[in-house]
């Protein structure tokens, strides 16, 4: 038994202290809890892995490019672990290294371990045989550390003539091209291009143990990755940019709208992502909470199969284009909080951004002038689409649908359950959604992706021409930045005007609902931004 | 006996080589595995690589025979989209769906059957018709409805639960009641009826004739005999406690099988979504053999005529 002495009194006095001295040391800062539709497609967090707009939206917060984008300004480069990068030929592009950052691990980033990140990490240990011929897929429960074959082939489509990335000295390293190539820059910023740990790699014990907790430079490092329930994520206190806001992090799988709104109202939820624009005004009913959102690097189109015998007149997929009033869309079905593009582009391409380029015009005369002089009778055409894949995809259709009923053509509504039957070469295929991100300022990340040659609209047969694939290898490997711009005019005008492959209809836009009093800004593409500066809590 | 236990389970073999060869057809039928789990935009080059890993491009009766010849060799299979061994995904998921559908069940029983029984004993009196509202309405509202409701009203509006996730004990009890008030109105129902049937039955007017008091008749006689289509039920029940979350586990982002199975069928992702229907189907054959075997238990009659049928 204790007996209560006056020495037992005193040091139960100083335990009883200690708490309180630990809780005054206790990290004071918030955390924060976000409901997310979908963590990861793929239960990996390596971005070759997860390129899908869920897997953009959280590889900031856990590892960062040489070149940064300027998310939430105007989508420019800015400095990122390369606080300098110049050209020394029309093939190499120099970068220096930011000194001094560090690693979730707590070591210090060398240029090994960016010439890791470009090559044993995306090509395998042996980089010159980036061929995928007898890879395996990711196979748990063996210890082989070689990229699955699709993360070889998605990294080779986005680095097409990466030779090597080689050490000038220390702090600085050198991009080789094998050819010309005026988007290695632009190129730099993809998140596939971000930089890893390349001990944390070697530690790691099999290929799928890495892809789960790579091991980056962003402001949170991560702790867990529970899949398809949860990622936890924790400050990185020694992350160059300064120290991150947050304490943690924790982003919450949850599929259903309603329960994510429920879980933000009750207080569960610090921010609800995937808020389709209808919900827009019921969430904002509560003055506590507001919705924020604007367009991203997604454009939503409609795809178009010169294949079927009613559309492989022009004509006809012409007249389509003419009888989309996409301002009325934008107005009834997204309050106006998006935008209709300039065709096929964004104006962060820069100097290849055509500000005088338009969508074919509005105009149902011309849309029928079209289908009489093509002898359109009212053939049915098929127009396949799946239930909600894009927000607001059904309501859209039945919207446009009733557009091309208007001018005489009869379009029918195919519901499909995935993309693969969506692609199908099954008898009657014609119209189909589709949609184009921008993975960087360029042409050759955005139309070219979808169109040109060895590309899906190809692949599944839907659209090729070939002055367009011409002139889209010659965007793709010329340095003349006007020759450049007018292959680019010519390609929209094959690919949007004169044999439509597509129709556009509006870019698309992230809503981001949250708490009134958490002061935060919705980034212009899918990224979610919480860095130091960029997150704090109202009085 | 025996040749009723054989019987049994060589039907129970066939229902599950019929399972996984419809699902195999039907899955692989209708989606690539690669284009849903690579995304529609990932580019050619990567969508033959997986598919070329992964034996997709092979005729589709040679990845049948691949897979059906695995499974005799006790390999289920991988998952395609996390690379794991399907029963591995399977196992890690099942505690969290019973832990949800187990105290449902133990809910339904012990609500949904005395209330069954006190309203058939009181019938056309004011708790029989209040029981019977409360299990028509239990009934007749969709779970995700009725989720929904509970969230709104212990989660948003007053505060006591959270609307979601896999935190703590305190998470599920709102996926509980959302499973468990369903089910109760359904045995609710169902015990009602078989009461009163058996009720009415001649028996019972013999047995009260004889001087038997009520309760011991009741006792005695009405519940053995209503025990049969109210056993059923619950063996159904039991049968579905694997599967029988999967709205419920969407709506309170519960990650158990059901929401693998959502998402393992939304991917084609074949190994996973075999291995929860072998799975299911594993568990509702055999609750259904013990179903069988109670029915002899408690109706004397069927062991009679099992009995002659033998002899």
């Amino acid at each position: 038994m204790l007996r209560a002495t006056r020495r037992t009194a005193l040091l139960t006095a100083a335990a009883a202290t200690l708490p309180r001295i630990a809780l005054g040391q206790a990290d004071q800062r918030p955390s924060l809890t976000i409901a997310v539709q979908k963590l990861s497609n793929s239960n990996t967090l390596e971005p070759p892995r997860e390129q899908s707009n869920v897997g953009f939206r959280i590889s900031n917060l856990f590892a960062e490019p040489l070149i940064e984008t300027d998310w939430r300004g105007d989508l420019s480069a800015k400095p990122g672990l390369a606080t300098a990068w110049r050209r020394t030929g029309e093939r190499t592009l120099e970068f220096d290294l930011r000194e001094g950052v560090r690693f979730h691990d707590g070591r210090t980033i060398t240029a090994e371990d960016v010439v890791f990140s470009f090559g044993e990490r995306l090509f395998g240990s042996d980089p010159s045989r980036a061929d995928t011929a007898g890879r395996d897929g990711v196979l748990a429960g063996g210890t082989g550390k070689e990229p699955p074959s699709e993360v070889v082939a998605v990294s080779r489509q986005a680095f097409p003539g990466l030779q090597r990335m080689e050490v000038v000295r220390p702090g600085v390293v050198r991009f080789v091209n094998a050819q010309p190539d005026v988007t290695l820059e632009a190129r730099a910023q993809q998140n596939i291009g971000v930089i890893f740990s390349r001990t944390a790699f070697a530690d790691a014990e099999s290929w799928l143990a890495w892809a789960r907790r790579p091991v980056g430079t962003g402001p949170y490092r991560i702790v867990e990755l529970r899949p398809d329930s949860a990622l936890t994520l924790e400050a990185h206190d020694d992350y160059w940019g300064g120290r991150p806001p947050l304490r943690r992090i924790r982003l919450v799988e949850v599929p259903e709208v309603s329960s994510r709104l429920n879980g933000l109202f009750s207080g569960e939820f610090d921010l609800a992502c995937d808020i389709s624009p209808d919900l827009v005004s019921e969430v904002e009913r509560n003055a506590r909470f507001e919705v924020l959102g604007s367009p991203i690097n997604n454009i939503r189109i409609m795809a178009m199969d010169r294949t079927n015998p009613v559309l492989a007149d022009a004509r006809v997929r012409r007249a389509m284009t003419h009888a989309v009033d996409r301002r009325v869309i934008v107005e009834a079905l997204w309050a106006g909080r998006t935008e209709v593009p300039r065709g096929l582009q964004l104006e962060n391409y820069g100097p290849m951004f055509l500000p005088d380029w338009e969508n074919p015009r509005f105009d149902p005369a011309e849309a029928r002038r079209l289908l009489r002089d093509a002898g359109y009778r009212g053939e049915p055409i098929s127009y396949r689409l799946l239930n909600n894949y894009y927000t607001n995809q059904v309501s859209n259709a039945q919207i446009v649908v009733e557009m091309w009923r208007q001018v005489g053509l009869n379009v029918q509504i195919e519901m499909k359950e995935n993309f693969d039957q969506l692609v199908a070469r099954t008898p009657g295929r014609g119209i189909r959604d589709w949609s184009n991100t921008s993975t960087f300022g360029d042409p050759v990340a955005g139309l070219l992706r979808s169109y040109g040659p060895r590309t899906n609209a190809a692949r599944y047969g839907e659209w090729t021409n070939e002055e367009f694939d011409r002139a889209a290898v010659a965007l793709t490997t010329s340095n003349d930045m006007g020759q450049r711009r007018r292959l680019f005019r010519r390609m929209l005008e094959i690919v949007e005007r004169e044999d439509p492959g597509y129709l556009v209809l509006h870019q698309a836009a992230a809503f981001t609902a949250k708490r009134k009093d958490l002061v935060w800004r919705a980034s212009k593409g899918w990224p979610m931004l919480f860095g130091p500066g960029q997150v704090g809590t109202g009085a | 006996m025996v040749r009723f236990l054989g019987l049994r389970l060589a039907r129970a073999l066939l229902t599950l080589v019929l399972v996984v060869t419809f699902a195999f057809i039907v899955l692989r039928l209708s989606g690539d595995p690669a284009l849903l789990i690579m995304s529609a935009d990932a580019p050619p080059e990567a969508i033959a690589a997986f598919r070329q890993a992964w034996g997709l491009d092979d005729p589709v009766w040679q990845q049948y025979l691949r897979y059906f010849t695995a499974i005799f060799r006790g390999d289920l299979g991988q998952s395609m989209r996390d690379g794991r061994p399907a029963i591995e995904l399977v196992a890690e998921r099942v505690p969290a769906t019973l832990a949800l559908t187990l105290p449902a069940l133990a809910m339904k029983i012990g609500l949904g059957i005395p209330a069954g029984i006190y309203a058939a004993l009181h019938r056309n009196s004011f708790a029989d018709r209040a029981v019977m509202l409360l299990a028509v309405a239990g009934f007749t509202v969709p779970s995700f409805v009725l989720g929904l409701l509970l969230v709104l009203v212990f989660a948003v509006q007053l505060g006591w639960l959270p609307s979601g996730g896999q935190d703590s004990w305190r998470h599920a009890i709102l996926p509980v009641l959302t499973l468990g008030i369903g089910g109760a109105a359904v045995l609710a129902r169902f015990t009602r009826s078989a009461m009163l049937e058996v009720l009415g039955q001649p028996y019972m007017r013999t047995a009260l004739a004889k001087g038997v008091p009520w309760h011991v008749a009741v006792r005695r006689h009405a519940l053995p005999n209503a025990a049969i289509p109210t056993v059923t039920i619950v063996g159904f029940m039991v049968g579905s406690l694997l599967a029988g979350a999967v709205v419920v586990e969407s709506v309170f982002s519960w990650p158990g099988v059901g929401r693998l199975l959502v998402v393992a069928v939304a991917n084609r992702d074949l190994a996973v979504v075999q291995c929860i229907l072998l799975l299911v189907a594993t568990t509702m054959v055999s609750a259904n053999l013990i179903v069988d075997l109670l029915y002899g238990a408690l109706d004397p009659r069927l062991r009679a005529q099992a009995k002659g049928a033998n002899g």
